[in-house]
């Protein structure tokens, strides 16, 4: 990885876990707009089968174990950023080592 | 704005998860040929970032509030493809992890949230790619403004085919209630599009363009 790569790498996590482990824990914790454009309708209860993923670890943006306050709710905002972060640069190894395989051509490859 | 599990019936989320698929398919396709380090960082540090901002609930009127979207901003950044699969990504975890929307709802909210903004993200790409300027400035403030009121109305319109609005209320009339409301918060969008991408073109324009004023150290082999 070239060091530029890696300074955006740093900038964007820090920016990333200073906005999502920190600053989201002073967001406002009225309903947001679809959820009150839904209650002012009269249309908040679910009229149909859904499903909603168990909370297996994070109850909503809450680490389980540890509550409802600031540290849960930083958890929340760093694993959630870094999980975004995994799947992607996973997505971009896995395609480009199928192209690889596949002998796409190599002119636009960069290996860092 | 995430679409919560319930809401939609089998017809509209079925439908609407195999319109997503199809988009999400496709933008693998087309970014595959496109995909070098530069980009998949670039992918990976908006995408963590994008999932950070939509923690933000920040007031837009009493007893309201609202979050940014980011599929705009993607599709500025990035381009239609990797955007889509950036929010298709951001989506996937928040309703597995932190049940934040339905799960049979994923393939709606991508195309509300994910799809429909990045298109609208990937025209305004075109002026930057041009010339940064006010003029970009103002497209990209208008951009982020005009997508989400798209994703707003498209919500609604999937509520309505999913018999999920009384029957007392309007689909104009829900249309009008929803997308005040959204009129503030993608004006928020619109301006911290701007910001943003100014940020990311002044600092690693070459990760946004190919060709653009490249740092030496860019090209190693």
């Amino acid at each position: 990885m070239t060091r530029a790569n890696r300074n955006t790498l740093l900038v964007g996590l820090a920016a990333a876990i200073l906005v999502g482990g920190v600053i989201s824990y002073f967001a406002s914790a009225w309903p947001d707009g679809l959820e009150k454009t839904q209650a002012d309708l009269g249309a908040d209860s679910p009229r149909h089968g859904g499903v909603e993923a168990p909370p297996v670890a994070f109850h909503e943006y809450s680490l389980k174990w540890l509550g409802e306050g600031f540290w849960a709710n930083a958890a929340a905002g760093v694993a959630g950023a870094l999980l975004v972060l995994a799947i992607l640069l996973g997505v971009g190894r896995l395609l480009r080592r199928r192209r690889e395989a596949g002998g796409a051509s190599p002119a636009s490859q960069q290996v860092g | 704005m995430h679409i919560g599990p319930g809401f939609l019936s089998p017809a509209v989320w079925g439908s609407t998860a195999a319109v997503s698929g199809a988009a999400l398919a496709a933008s693998l396709a087309v970014a595959n040929r496109r995909l070098d380090d530069r980009r998949v960082v670039l992918m990976g540090v908006m995408g963590a970032f994008v999932f950070a901002a939509q923690m933000i609930n920040f007031p837009v009127l009493p007893g309201t509030s609202g979050h940014l979207g980011g599929g705009f901003l993607l599709g500025v950044l990035l381009g239609a493809p990797p955007a889509i699969v950036v929010m298709a990504s951001i989506l996937l975890v928040q309703a597995l992890v932190f049940q934040d929307g339905g799960v049979e709802a994923l393939g709606a909210n991508v195309l509300v949230m994910g799809v429909i903004p990045a298109l609208v993200g990937t025209a305004v790409r075109r002026l930057w790619r041009r010339r940064a300027g006010p003029l970009a400035d103002v497209f990209t403030f208008l951009g982020g403004l005009v997508a989400v009121l798209l994703g707003a109305t498209g919500v609604i319109v999937l509520l309505w085919l999913s018999a999920a609005l009384p029957g007392s209320v309007s689909l104009w009339q829900a249309i009008g209630v929803m997308d005040l409301v959204h009129l503030v918060i993608g004006a928020a969008e619109g301006a911290a599009s701007v910001a943003v991408v100014r940020f990311v073109l002044k600092t690693r324009p070459e990760a946004v363009f190919e060709g653009a004023g490249a740092p030496v150290e860019m090209a190693s082999t």
